[in-house]
């Protein structure tokens, strides 16, 4: 059965930390390449300096929608637990175990370019619930992160919307 | 895609509301989803290792998030030209990619306001929708980067 996982989590989010990472790397030309290899992106400004400085930037610049990619845990890493983890796993302890994602929202201040090292803040921005879905009763929670680059200059933020919920009666189907 | 001459003059296309942007056929495979993950420094194994996706209930390896977003990106850049720049990308995800399958991507320009341009966009596969959402973007080239 199901508990009200709000109230702790609301306190998760009045309490406001952020889990802070800083990129091991800075933004650099050979991953900006592979990726675009990876993704089949020809676009001459990720790849060609002197095109990107034709359309008005420093340098090649990353494409924008890898914002997340500069920090992203490294698999050697040890698991630093973090409010949003908790967070996840007040949901789940609460009664609501499966998991679907449900919106990406990303903001760009401004273009990556090759030196720039960038720290994420990250932390739980909302909860919304319990709502009747398709998929059975479940709660939305919205993480935000934040990335700043080395001036401490806001460079772009990400809003990440999971589902939590306890699968209605007859919908065992696993559509992740 | 050819390449750009260098002293070519980049220039902006012109865009107008209603217009639809030309379809893009994505083969789904297993390496662009495998590639994808590790490019994007995505390690979790149901990005790459069928047998712990199919031990996590899904029949097969699936795309990433941030792949999608990366070609979401390709998409509305190939679109766009060198001097479009993309201010916000707001997806909401559906039915996962699965190795074997084509997502096709189509788009419509919503709204021009000013510099603002902002395009709807849809990704569909054989199961239904994987990501619609919108993209903003500008064309202010005089604007430097830092």
């Amino acid at each position: 059965m199901s508990v009200d996982p709000s109230l702790e989590i609301n306190e998760l989010i009045s309490a406001s930390h952020e889990r802070v990472s800083i990129a091991r790397d800075p933004v650099n030309r050979p991953m900006i390449h592979h990726l675009c290899d990876a993704m089949g992106d020809a676009n001459p400004i990720y790849l060609d300096p002197e095109v990107a400085r034709n359309a008005g930037h420093s340098d090649v610049v990353a494409p924008p929608a890898a914002l997340q990619v500069w920090n992203m845990t490294n698999p050697s890493d040890p698991e630093i637990s973090s409010d949003v983890d908790r967070a996840y796993g007040i949901l789940e302890a609460s009664g609501y175990p499966k998991v679907v994602a449900v919106n990406s929202e990303q903001e760009y201040e401004r273009h990556l370019v090759p030196g720039d090292v960038l720290t994420a803040y990250e932390k739980v921005e909302s909860l919304k619930g319990p709502k009747q879905t398709g998929l059975g009763e479940g709660y939305f929670i919205t993480t935000l992160t934040e990335y700043k680059d080395q001036n401490d200059q806001l460079v772009g933020t990400m809003r990440f919307r999971t589902l939590w919920y306890t699968p209605a009666v007859g919908q065992e189907q696993d559509n992740d | 895609m050819t390449a750009i001459a260098k002293t070519q003059l980049l220039v902006a296309p012109v865009i107008t509301e209603g217009q639809q942007l030309p379809e893009l056929k994505i083969p789904v495979t297993a390496t662009l989803i495998a590639t994808g993950a590790v490019a994007t420094r995505d390690f979790q194994k149901v990005h790459h290792d069928k047998s712990v996706a199919q031990a996590a209930g899904t029949p097969d390896i699936f795309m990433n998030i941030l792949t999608t977003n990366c070609l979401v990106n390709r998409y509305v850049s190939e679109f766009s030209g060198p001097l479009g720049r993309i201010k916000k990308i707001n997806i909401r995800l559906g039915a996962p990619n699965y190795p074997g399958d084509e997502m096709t991507f189509t788009g419509t320009v919503q709204a021009v306001q000013g510099e603002r341009i902002v395009l709807a966009i849809n990704g569909t596969n054989s199961l239904g929708p994987h990501v619609t959402g919108t993209v903003e973007l500008t064309f202010e080239s005089q604007e430097e980067t830092r």
